[in-house]
């Protein structure tokens, strides 16, 4: 598990395009968002979007770097090096994860100096905070519920060929818009229906978006952790589901490809 | 105990017109220490042997144990004493050291870091790859990125290693060095190497034996020498001009096991290698050709390779069973 967050860490800072392609994009997004909603006057919300861009990071990690890592591997005829080592394929894939958070954390610390520098500049109101416990609960819940959820669709993946890159694109905006990245997607100040909303809450992010929003902006005086427990609960509960059902897929698409003759598809 | 044991080893693998048998019937038995080549064409199934033994895929029929552990049943078993490495595979992660991704591999299979690093560096310095440690993946050549690659597949320590095509694409030098290297980690550790190849002189060259494979079955097992020495006389070798297609009529003859046929455009003519039987066969398949109209430019006696074998066994070259099974 340790090397291989290793790995994952030494892969993110070898690669100098991908740091500036991880550190700039999710700053320029939480930017044109920042002016959204300083040009409209609403300059409570500004803080949304500095939290959508640090959150972007690791979504986009979760998709980019997770989802498809396994699928990634089995093309170039790493998957079968794994397997047939005495390795736990969950624990190559915790590994996977603690690297991407740990790699992720300076583009989230970017987005939120580069936040904090604009609010100040612009003597925007600066948010105060109710329980610094609420926060980094919700936060350190809502990624062990993000990096889950990207462990079974790494798991699930394994199932596709190269059509593995096409879903990604195919979940990465729609997930960014129904999880409410820059604005609150569920709740009273949602723009979607209720049925939407429904679908919409399926997703940690959304739970874990909606929570860190309450913790981080919620009225003065509040009892912040009172108010994200039930949230915080349904995202302990969403990282034990999605990792148990990793752990089984990963088991179950093994004996899959054992039977079927699929774990080695190669580029080259 | 032998290290690798396999019985009626089976694998079909669905298609849509009919189920494809990759495997068919395979029985072989491999003792310590021993490096034991699969040779056969493309499609033969050694890689499909390969991945069966190494827990990649499992048989349809028959059973194979490695090290005394079943392959089907105790995959987690088997893995703790083997790897693998394929001349295919990319076998590391680009953007980290050639170091770094040895290292990695070694924690796959729980080795201290000390000992590992100890392990790399020994195998880097008997590999040749010492200098090169440090520069990123992406960066080696070809060479050097599969001579990490072998490295990575003894990482651990395995008490069986499952090579396919280990040296394919490589330059003379770096194929030699590792052949040298597989055959003192076999004669020096007790380490047992399964090598699959369609490199008739490097299977010739460092196997102790060899089971010729062709559509799934083994043809024949044995040392290279016996096998070589089964075909009783040498192979007759004909330079024909001028050049053309199809030498049926030799299949013909009585005491002709097979041949091979190759255009040399340049040179005009045509170069045939008939495995015969005896010499009389081998004087009757030249006034042949002759009797054709074509002119016998030289001729002479070959000492016999492993492709004559797999030619007196099939009646074809790898080439030839290539483009049948392409066709």
């Amino acid at each position: 598990m340790k090397a291989r967050a290793l790995v994952r860490l030494w892969s993110i800072f070898g690669e100098p395009l991908w740091i500036v392609v991880s550190m700039g994009f999710p700053v320029l997004s939480s930017l044109a968002f920042f002016l959204l909603y300083y040009s409209m006057g609403a300059v409570s919300y500004v803080g949304f979007a500095v939290l959508g861009g640090v959150m972007v990071s690791f979504w986009g990690n979760v998709l980019w770097s997770m989802a498809s890592q396994f699928n990634w591997d089995k093309q170039e005829g790493l998957f079968e090096i794994y397997l047939t080592s005495p390795a736990s394929i969950s624990a190559i894939l915790i590994g996977m994860s603690v690297g991407g958070i740990i790699g992720t954390l300076p583009s989230a610390a970017i987005v939120t100096a580069f936040g904090w520098t604009l609010i100040s500049v612009l003597q925007l109101p600066v948010p105060v905070v109710g329980s610094w416990l609420a926060v980094a609960l919700t936060f350190a819940l809502t990624l062990a519920s993000l990096y889950a959820m990207g462990m079974t669709l790494s798991s699930l993946y394994l199932v596709y060929g190269r059509e593995a890159e096409s879903m990604n694109n195919v979940l990465q905006e729609p997930v960014s818009l129904l999880s409410g990245m820059y604005f609150p997607s569920v709740g009273t100040f949602s723009p979607f229906p209720s049925a939407v909303q429904i679908v919409a809450s399926l997703i940690p992010l959304t739970i874990g978006m909606n929570a860190l929003r309450l913790a981080l902006f919620s009225t003065p005086g509040a009892d912040t952790l009172a108010l994200v427990f039930p949230s915080l609960a349904i995202l302990a509960a969403m990282a034990v589901v999605f990792m148990a059902v990793s752990a089984y897929s990963l088991k179950a698409l093994e004996y899959k490809g054992r039977k079927d003759g699929t774990i080695s598809v190669r580029i080259r | 105990m032998p290290s690798v044991e396999a019985s009626g080893l089976r694998r079909e693998f669905k298609a849509k017109d009919a189920p494809v048998v990759a495997l068919d019937g395979v029985t072989l038995k491999v003792g310590q220490g021993e490096v034991f080549g699969v040779l056969g064409p493309n499609g033969a199934g050694k890689t499909t042997m390969i991945r069966i033994l190494s827990t990649l895929l499992l048989p349809t029929g028959g059973w194979a144990k490695v090290m005394g552990h079943d392959v089907e049943h105790e995959p987690e078993k088997v893995r703790k004493v083997i790897n693998m490495a394929s001349g295919a595979e990319k076998a590391g992660y680009d953007f980290i050291s050639a170091k770094r991704n040895l290292w990695f591999f070694s924690q796959l299979y729980g080795i201290p870091s000390e000992k590992a690093e100890k392990k790399i560096a020994e195998l880097s310095e008997t590999l040749g790859l010492t200098k090169y440690l440090d520069r990123k993946f992406y960066a080696l050549s070809t060479g050097y990125r599969q001579r990490a690659t072998i490295a990575r597949a003894f990482v651990n320590d395995p008490r069986v290693v499952f090579l396919d095509e280990p040296t394919i694409g490589l330059d003379v030098m770096t194929a030699r060095s590792i052949r040298e290297f597989l055959q003192g980690e076999a004669r020096r550790n007790g380490r047992t190497i399964i090598l699959a190849s369609h490199n008739m002189a490097e299977v010739d060259a460092i196997c102790d034996r060899v089971a010729i494979i062709d559509k799934g079955r083994i043809l024949a097992e044995g040392t290279p020498e016996e096998l070589k020495r089964s075909l009783g006389v040498p192979a007759l070798v004909m330079e024909v001009s001028p050049p053309r297609e199809g030498f049926e009529t030799l299949s013909r003859i009585a005491g002709v096991k097979g041949f091979t046929s190759s255009t040399e455009e340049e040179r005009g003519l045509c170069t045939v290698q008939v495995v015969v039987e005896n010499d009389a066969a081998a004087r009757a398949a030249e006034d042949a050709i002759r009797s054709e109209g074509l002119k016998v430019v030289a001729s002479w006696r070959k000492q016999a390779t492993l492709e004559e074998v797999f030619v007196a066994l099939v009646g074809q070259g790898f080439k030839e069973r290539e483009e049948e099974g392409a066709g």
